[in-house]
């Protein structure tokens, strides 16, 4: 069911919900958009955050000796690409990472959908930015919020105004992929060439930061260590050099067979694995990368040419 | 939990047993972990039902650490991954390489409790004798079953096969409508499968334990994975015919 919302009842929605949860949001400050605690609808952003919500679910770094908290969160204001991060992170490592699960079943995601394409994203070669799977989807537009609520948060929006327009959703998905078009995947996994010269191209400027990894909504990989604090776990990076190492040795000893693992994880193994791109377009990794490596290149690139 | 036996069986590999009873089936593996050093994934050494038993090759911090303190308190996650397909095969031919050699122990164990040792043969290669995993037992095996040993240099002291492991497979071509279980390191596995091939044996008989770097034992940290997989989840053993395609096999 869709609903029509005026920003007063947003705000209502907003009470009701925080009335459960602990309420979180995309929020403009000192420049950038982060989020942070909120009191209000009215401070929520609708512009995309600067750094994607994987934190509220993966922390960048924690205790795993101590038991999972199931703390009640709503998260407002999350962008399209990075809710699908999750729901296609879920595919592998929910049920399985104790600290992400407890987490994902109490968090609510209420994401926007995009008016316009962000600069350079490519969502709509995933599907986006109008999600057929959600907690609480909103779309803004023409003055209204148009709110669908998946089945366990529907009770959220009882009362409100049924949309008398209950296609806008999809009609505002065919608009946009209409507006911006798509990067044609073109069956990607079957065309990435092992011993292709991207890999080692990239590879000759890239730094090594792991900018790319920290950045994507997708990337769950964890270092686990122990330090004299406990056992932690860590965001982690494939494009760093101890990631594969063993005391026996390193599958992956050149920063080009690591560039490589990553855009193959990305296009290739998860695909076949679990049917899905582990990628929703958000751009995060270019806009990010302090040397402009583009992973839309690893999908356009003519590796029949070479 | 502590060990309630601590072995050296080389210079540098030593033998843990529990009290607790296996629960686990040849070819599992568990992670062992000792607080504020880490924690290493370690194959099961002991068959179901026997005592916890675990072989360990010194090689870096975990493995240094519980070696070095052999009353440390270590932490036990497991079992995980998959087991040798042993069942319904006519002969099983297991080849281990070096530190390889513990899951085949297990294998072993698990074969002769349930009175198959017949069907059984192992080809174990060591460095030299000096590097020779269980020596005791491997005495009381070889009256057993066919166990067969070999060292790439001998010495002195030593009379029996010298050569790399794969020497010994063209002696056990007669079984080569049964499977092959290897395991060992990456290049001794790539010569061992060319041998097998070579003396018939077919893709689909052939069966790998693979190493990965593991953090997490569970599919969840990323670090393992050979193409498509998690080497903790779906494996770690393979069927070489499902991998065989894999640039980072044998890597
Ligand atoms: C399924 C499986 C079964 C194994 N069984 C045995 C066994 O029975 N006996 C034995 O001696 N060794 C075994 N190994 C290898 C053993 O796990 C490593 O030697 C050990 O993890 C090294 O840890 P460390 O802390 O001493 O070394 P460090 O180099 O200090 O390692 C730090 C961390 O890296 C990871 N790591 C490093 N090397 C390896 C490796 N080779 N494989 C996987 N993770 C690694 C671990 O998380 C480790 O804690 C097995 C490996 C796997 C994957
Ligand atoms: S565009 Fe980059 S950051 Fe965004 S999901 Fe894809 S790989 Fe991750
Ligand atoms: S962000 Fe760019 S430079 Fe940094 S590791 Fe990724 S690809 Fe390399
Ligand atoms: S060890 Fe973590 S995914 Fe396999």
């Amino acid at each position: 069911m869709i609903y029509e919302l005026t920003r007063d009842d947003m705000e209502k929605l907003y009470q009701r919900i925080s009335q459960e949860y602990e309420t979180f949001g995309a929020k403009e400050e000192l420049g950038e958009v982060i989020f942070s605690r909120i009191s209000s609808f009215s401070e929520v952003s609708e512009e995309k955050s600067s750094y994607s919500p994987k934190d509220f679910l993966i922390k960048r770094s924690e205790n795993i000796l101590e038991v999972p908290r199931a703390d009640k969160k709503a998260v407002f204001g999350v962008k399209s690409c990075d809710l699908r991060g999750f729901q296609i992170m879920d595919l592998q490592i929910l049920n399985k990472d104790p600290f992400y699960t407890v987490r994902r079943e109490n968090t609510i995601f209420v994401n926007f959908v995009c008016n316009e394409m962000c600069n350079g994203g490519f969502c709509t070669s995933f599907g986006g930015p109008v999600l057929d799977r959600y907690d609480i989807q909103v779309l803004h537009r023409d003055g209204k919020y148009f709110v669908q609520a998946d089945d366990r948060y529907e009770r959220f929006l009882t009362g409100f105004k049924i949309s008398q327009d209950q296609n806008v959703f999809s009609r505002h998905s065919q608009e946009f992929l209409q507006r911006y078009g798509k990067i044609d995947l073109n069956g990607i996994e079957k065309r990435m060439k092992w011993n292709s010269k991207l890999w080692s191209e990239f590879a000759s400027y890239c730094i090594s930061c792991g900018a790319c990894n920290y950045s994507c909504p997708t990337c769950y990989c964890i270092d686990v260590y122990d330090d004299e604090t406990g056992r932690k776990k860590e965001w982690d990076s494939c494009i760093l050099e101890g990631f594969t190492r063993t005391a026996a040795g390193n599958v992956r000893p050149e920063l080009s067979d690591r560039l490589r693992q990553r855009f193959y994880h990305k296009f290739k193994y998860y695909k076949l694995s679990k049917g899905e791109y582990l990628c929703t377009g958000c751009n995060r990794c270019v806009d990010d990368c302090p040397v402009d490596i583009d992973i839309k290149e690893v999908i356009t690139h003519d590796y029949d040419k070479e | 939990m502590k060990p309630i036996k601590f072995r050296m069986e080389t210079d540098d590999t030593y033998t843990m047993v529990f009290s607790k009873k296996t629960d686990s089936h040849a070819g599992q593996f568990y992670m062992l972990s000792v607080d504020g050093v880490g924690e290493s994934p370690i194959s099961v050494a002991s068959g179901f039902c026997n005592p916890l038993t675990f072989s360990i090759k010194a090689v870096g911090s975990v493995t240094r650490y519980i070696m070095e303190h052999r009353d440390a308190e270590i932490g036990l996650r497991g079992p995980y991954g998959n087991v040798w397909p042993w069942k319904g095969s006519d002969h099983i031919v297991a080849i281990a390489g070096g530190i390889g050699i513990p899951p085949i122990k297990a294998l072993i164990e698990d074969m002769e409790s349930e009175g198959n040792l017949h069907d059984l043969t192992v080809l174990y290669g060591a460095r030299s004798p000096r590097d020779i995993v269980y020596r005791n037992e491997i005495e009381a095996w070889k009256k057993k079953l066919d166990f067969r040993v070999t060292v790439d240099s001998g010495d002195s002291s030593w009379n029996g096969h010298v050569g790399v492991v794969t020497t010994l497979i063209p002696g056990v071509d007669e079984f080569r409508k049964g499977r092959a279980f290897v395991i060992g390191p990456p290049i001794m596995m790539k010569f061992s499968v060319q041998e097998l091939l070579k003396n018939g044996f077919s893709p689909e008989n052939i069966y790998l334990s693979l190493e990965r770097r593991m953090e997490c034992g569970i599919g969840v940290c990323g670090h393992c994975n050979l193409g498509q997989w998690y080497v903790c989840e779906s494996g770690p053993i393979f069927r070489y015919s499902d991998v065989m395609n894999e640039p980072e096999l044998f890597l």
